[in-house]
């Protein structure tokens, strides 16, 4: 198969990025490389379980932020110690990291199955609001529950990581690097899974779910383990995550995270797993940026009033309404006008190899 | 295959007995077999006031509690519905819309008693509260004209866009309330003087707030109001159609267009005048877009999409619950505490998500 | 035209990533060279407290422009920025605001923002007490910045985590609501009550105060209700409160936005509020609640936020002329409230540290930050806020009732003045006693160090007399 110079131009800039990115302490002051870049990079991995939903499977899932927080919360529960001195929330059980990381990793896989078959009879708007639901359930519950959290969160979870990790909280660029390697990791995997006989069929579900189902294959099933897999990359961007900030907090799984993590998905572009990193760093940056603009000074100048807000709201407005397959959606026709023809690699329905059948 | 047919049914039958039990179970539990708490200690039958047999008259204040609040629930959540079921938009910025109304209200009844204040109830005449609330319903009718016409009339069909521009809509909403609105960390509208008291509930036995039973009664002329709209009016008749086939409603020489604008205004209103009541009721404050916009999908996720029934149901279940689970949940010691009730609420919305996807009256489309 | 039809799609996006880029470097270049001190002031802006934001800041810069030299830019607007601010011969420079929604998370973000990419030397904020619990965690392994809490009523940042560079020139909840409970059994004759109170950690906060000083004096708490944050109906967890004649009375620590709301569903529960029997905690009266909650329970009593309107001491006037000199109107002219207040003495204790330190930040400004502050609600030690061993406020509390004036209005109005109030309440709350919780603390009998000093106060005076 050759490649068309959009292939071309697109692995230019991907593996610049990457060799950027692997530079980028080098590069970038400690702020960007601490909070801007490590942030992205996490949020962009679960952006990436979301895309990779919508992309593959057809189903856009607003429980990637929840199923984030059920890692953090889990590894935030089991590694913290009480006692003199020591964090008043949470359980505090005191556990072995390196046993507490597999332990959440493989909990929040579990209840990422579990949640997933119940939703996988769902499509469409349907199963986003149903997602949708076991996020606010899974707010209220770590709110409520004082036991295992309570609106305050659980801190100082960065303290207490495996060997293999370190110390993150002094060495910072440490924790960039594990969140490279596992952001690329999960980008590779998930470039694995849909070439795999189970991804071909779930791309095949997503768009004739009624022929593949006469045809024999466990519509609900795929749907389910597909879930599962989203849950386990989610989980693995809520451990980062709790590592990142040191500590989880229900605010981290409210509505408002739902919906910032469903706009970094939409910004960079719900058709293509790249977009998921392209999307969190332009959320981030834009959040993190426009406050201090003379954006928001436009504001009162024309006496609309309003803060940042208003502006960060109008950005979002703009991109939806003119690509709403974001920000990835606005190159890919940059390439379709210059052309004339879509190169496109895409998630378009791959043929599903006769006599295939998983499961 | 006799074999396969009952094995059939008892796969059907499992999650409708599953779900039967545990309802049966719940109101054996409140009806019977609770006991007050006592001073010291408790067990898993100890709740605040015992069962209905123990404290008849809390049961009843629990249950009118409960449809009081399903009255508010349904007022907003039916303009919720009623959007979705015809146009097939979520409409992310419903609890904008509440809060935005909610808000207006305020302002115009300030502006009728002139005060700057929250002034006492014996001071506002009936008229002082409907004319804001109507001012309220219709200012935000305009709004969602305007993000109808505007920001979603020319992409139908495209769901999740369209639950974007919303959500980017409520953003700015919720930015701009705080820039114009918010002089304190909370704002409400007084009910007019004469709903402020108790009255006597004859077969009950118990007194029960008027303003509540207003509520409840408001939430019914709404239900009804709808309820003569779709079906016993030509628009009604067209929408009922467009939410049945859209394409052949459209075929059939209907202007859908006019429908759909008439369909987001009334759904927009009904936001903003359950603004105004939930205003009267407590306050309105930053941040409660969001939590109007979750009690929507609540209860339309429990009664389905897009059915007026549903919605009706969806309120119904969700007050109800919502209050006995905060009265009868198990409580520990005298003085402590009923604590999971929030997350009992929503262990009802997983039931039945677990047994009906679509909702107790939705249809799949 | 067809072309620009085609096209449009790609320029939008493309020029939006433009503008956006240029703000984004331009903001990144603008970082000053000469060598001053940054200041970033943390608050909130969206959320339930997102109305403190301009308030706070005001407070802030208020300090500033009296004794700095800050040239107020807008005086409608404290946002809009403040330049030429001088402590001594150094150079002071507000970075940035940070803009918080009272959940951690925000907090995380928004403390990294100012701390890390606008490099800020001093924190003066955040707002609220979970934001404030992880800023100290923050602070703890960032000993080279100073942080000055703008307002919180949180007990860990001082007592459980209590890092050497955070400073809280204001009590926390707890002590907000000191004198209260012994108000209550003395002039209402209370001897058993009811509390309500929030599920979160400032409602607990908040609600210990008050269990502690009426369980201290021999009053009992025979129930506690928790209503969850953000409940929409009250009325099952009001249904929960003993009827009124049950018990003497009912403690409301429900904050903010439900104030009302639970209010509201008491009253049509059982009929009209009776003030004697009702008191609550500075949701009554403060943060724009005089306007919306006391109305309600006009004559009322109420815990504090560590302010005393109506206060006629020389310093309250000059504090009140101050502020009313930079930002007329500030808060709506309410220069009494917490936020204002908090803000205030936070910025004006940096300039006397930064005075003391000669510019220099880090361990040495710590060592130099005042013991003492000189604030304007302050009568005991002459007129100065002292700083115990956690660099924690003794502050004198002021018991209020609400009062209805002549235009129908109501406010606050002292009552009472309770000296010296510390955060362990005579050695209840300490660093390893549990956190306020639903059980936490227990209701006993104890001594605690105001306990029967709480003088009159009438009119704005303080008499020597003690309530009995």
């Amino acid at each position: 198969m050759t490649r068309g110079p959009k292939a071309v131009t697109e692995r230019a800039i991907g593996f610049g990025g990457l060799a950027l990115a692997l530079i980028a302490p080098l590069v970038f002051n400690a702020y960007w490389v601490d909070v801007i870049l490590t942030q992205a990079l996490i949020v962009g991995i679960a952006a990436a379980s979301m895309i990779f939903l919508a992309a593959y499977g057809g189903m856009i899932s607003l429980s990637q932020t929840m199923l984030m927080g059920a890692a953090g919360f889990m590894i935030g529960n089991m590694v913290t110690k009480g006692g003199a001195g020591g964090e008043t929330k949470g359980l505090t059980l005191g556990w072995d990291p390196t046993l507490a990381l597999v332990l959440a990793l493989a909990g929040t896989t579990l209840l990422g199955v579990l949640l997933g078959a119940v939703a996988a009879r769902s499509t469409g708007i349907y199963f986003l609001m149903i997602t949708l639901t076991y996020s606010v359930v899974g707010f209220y519950f770590v709110g409520q529950v004082t036991v295992v959290s309570g609106f305050s969160g659980i801190a100082n979870i960065n303290s207490y990581t495996p060997p293999f990790v370190g110390d993150i909280v002094e060495n910072r660029n440490r924790l960039y690097y594990i969140a490279l390697g596992v952001a690329i990791a999960v980008y590779a995997f998930i470039r694995f899974v849909i070439r795999t006989p189970f991804g071909l069929s779930l791309q095949g579900l997503r768009d004739e779910p009624v022929r593949m189902s006469s045809l024999g294959y466990a519509v609900p099933l795929h749907r389910t383990l597909a879930f599962g897999l989203a849950a386990f990359m989610a989980a693995l961007a809520g451990i980062l995550l709790v590592w990142w900030q040191g500590q989880i907090a229900p605010g981290d799984i409210g509505l408002q995270a739902t919906i910032d993590l469903l706009i970094v998905a939409v910004i960079g572009g719900l058709t293509r797993v790249e977009g998921a990193w392209v999307g969190a760093l332009a959320f981030i940056v834009i959040n993190n940026y426009i406050r201090d603009s003379w954006l928001t000074d436009l504001l009162d100048t024309v006496r609309i009033g309003g803060s940042f807000q208003t502006i960060i709201g109008l950005i979002f407005l703009v991109i939806v309404i003119v690509s709403p397959d974001g920000l990835m959606g606005a190159w890919d026709r940059l390439w379709g006008l210059r052309s004339g023809t879509d190169s496109g690699e895409g998630p378009s329905v791959t043929a599903i190899p006769a006599g295939e059948k998983l499961v | 295959m006799s074999d396969r047919i009952a094995q059939l049914d008892i796969r059907r039958l499992a999650p409708k007995l599953v779900v039967g039990l545990l309802v049966g179970f719940a109101l054996l539990y409140i009806v019977v077999l609770a006991n007050p708490t006592p001073d010291i200690g408790g067990n898993w039958r100890t709740t605040t006031f015992g069962s209905a047999i123990d404290d008849w008259q809390s049961f009843t204040r629990t249950l009118l509690n409960g449809l009081t609040f399903a009255g508010l629930l349904f007022i907003v959540a039916s303009g919720f519905s009623l959007i979705f079921g015809l146009m097939r938009v979520v409409n992310m910025a419903h609890g904008s819309f509440y809060l935005l109304g909610g808000y207006i209200a305020y302002e115009v009844q300030q502006k009728m008693t002139g005060s700057g204040y929250s002034i006492a109830g014996v001071e506002v005449n009936t008229w002082e509260w409907v004319f804001p609330a109507l001012i309220a319903a219709a200012s935000i009718a305009l709004v969602g004209l305007v993000v109808q016409q505007v920001f979603l009339r020319w992409n139908q069909g495209q769901e999740l866009r369209q639950a974007l521009i919303t959500i980017a809509i409520s953003v700015i909403i919720a930015d701009q309330i705080l820039a114009h609105f918010n002089e304190g960390i909370a704002s409400s509208v007084t009910w007019p003087g004469w709903t402020n008291r108790l009255v006597e509930l004859p077969l009950l036995g118990i007194q029960y707030s008027l303003a509540r039973l207003i509520v409840l009664f408001l939430g019914l002329a709404v239900g009804l109001g709808l309820w003569i709209w779709l079906y016993r009016t030509r628009t009604g008749m067209v929408i009922r159609a467009g939410v049945d086939d859209r394409q052949m409603t459209s075929a059939l020489g209907v202007n859908i267009q006019l429908t759909f604008a008439i369909a987001f205004v009334v759904g927009s209103s009904l936001a903003a005048f359950g603004g105004a009541v939930g205003a009267s009721q407590g306050a309105v404050a930053a941040g409660q877009d969001g939590q109007w916009l979750l009690n929507s999908l609540v209860v339309v996720i429990i009664g389905g999409l897009g059915s007026l029934l549903g919605a009706a149901a969806g309120s119904l279940l969700y007050g109800l619950v919502f209050s006995f689970s905060a009265i009868y949940l198990p409580t520990i010691g005298g003085n402590c505490c009923t604590q999971y009730s929030i997350v009992f609420t929503f262990v009802l919305l997983a039931l039945v998500l677990a047994f009906r996807p679509q909702g107790l009256f939705g249809r799949f489309s | 035209m067809r072309g620009i039809s085609r096209h449009w799609k790609l320029v939008l996006p493309l020029g939006v990533l433009v503008v956006l880029a240029t703000v984004v470097v331009s903001t990144s270049f603008a970082a000053s060279k000469a060598k001053t001190v940054r200041v970033a002031i943390m608050t909130d802006c969206k959320g339930g407290f997102g109305f403190g934001y301009e308030p706070d800041i005001g407070g802030a810069q208020a300090a500033f422009a009296n004794y700095a030299n800050g040239k107020v830019k807008n005086k409608k607007k404290p946002s809009a920025g403040m330049t030429g601010i001088r402590v001594g011969n150094t150079d002071v420079q507000i970075v940035g605001y940070g803009c918080g929604d009272d959940t951690v998370p925000t907090a995380v973000k928004e403390t990294r923002r100012l701390m890390e990419q606008l490099k800020a030397d001093v924190m003066v904020g955040p707002l609220s007490g979970d934001e404030a619990v992880y800023v100290a965690n923050y602070a703890k392994k960032h000993p080279n910045k100073t942080f000055i809490i703008g307002t919180a009523g949180s007990q860990d940042p001082t007592l459980q985590i209590a890092p050497k560079n955070m400073f809280r020139y204001h009590g926390d909840g707890a002590q907000w609501n000191a004198g209260i409970g012994e108000i209550a059994y003395k002039k209402l004759g209370w001897r058993k009550a009811a509390i309500i109170m929030d599920d979160y950690s400032f409602g607990w906060t908040s609600g210990a105060g008050i269990i502690a000083d009426f369980c201290a004096i021999g009053g009992k708490i025979t129930k506690r209700v928790f209503p969850p944050l953000n409940t929409t109906d009250y009325s099952s967890y009001v249904q929960q409160l003993p009827a009124p004649g049950t018990v003497d009375g009912t403690f409301w620590v429900v904050g903010g936005t439900g104030t009302s709301a639970a209010l509201t569903a008491y009253e049509q529960a059982n009929g009209a509020l009776k003030p004697s029997q009702h008191i609550g905690n500075l949701f009554f009266a403060f943060l724009g609640a005089d306007k919306v909650v006391a109305p309600k329970v006009a004559g009322s009593y109420l815990g504090g936020f560590g302010t005393a309107p109506g206060l006629k001491t020389g310093q309250a006037k000059i504090y009140e002329k101050v502020v009313a000199r930079w930002y007329p109107g500030l808060n709506g002219g309410n220069y009494a409230d917490g936020f204002v207040y908090n803000y205030y003495n936070a910025a004006w204790a940096l300039i006397q540290g930064l005075t003391v330190s000669n510019g220099q930040t880090g361990a040495a400004l710590h060592a130099k930050m005042p013991k003492t502050l000189r604030s304007g609600y302050e009568v005991s030690d002459k007129g100065s806020v002292k700083l115990d061993a956690n660099r924690q406020a003794i502050q004198d509390q002021y018991p209020l009732q609400l009062v209805k004036n002549a235009d129908g209005s109501v406010a606050p109005v002292v009552i009472g003045y309770v000296p010296n109030v510390n955060q362990s309440f005579g050695g209840l709350f300490t660093k390893n006693s549990p956190a306020p919780g639903r059980t936490q603390p227990k209701c006993v009998k104890k001594k605690l160090p105001w306990q029967g000093k709480i003088k009159v106060v009438k009119n704005g005076i303080i008499y020597p007399t003690v309530i009995k």
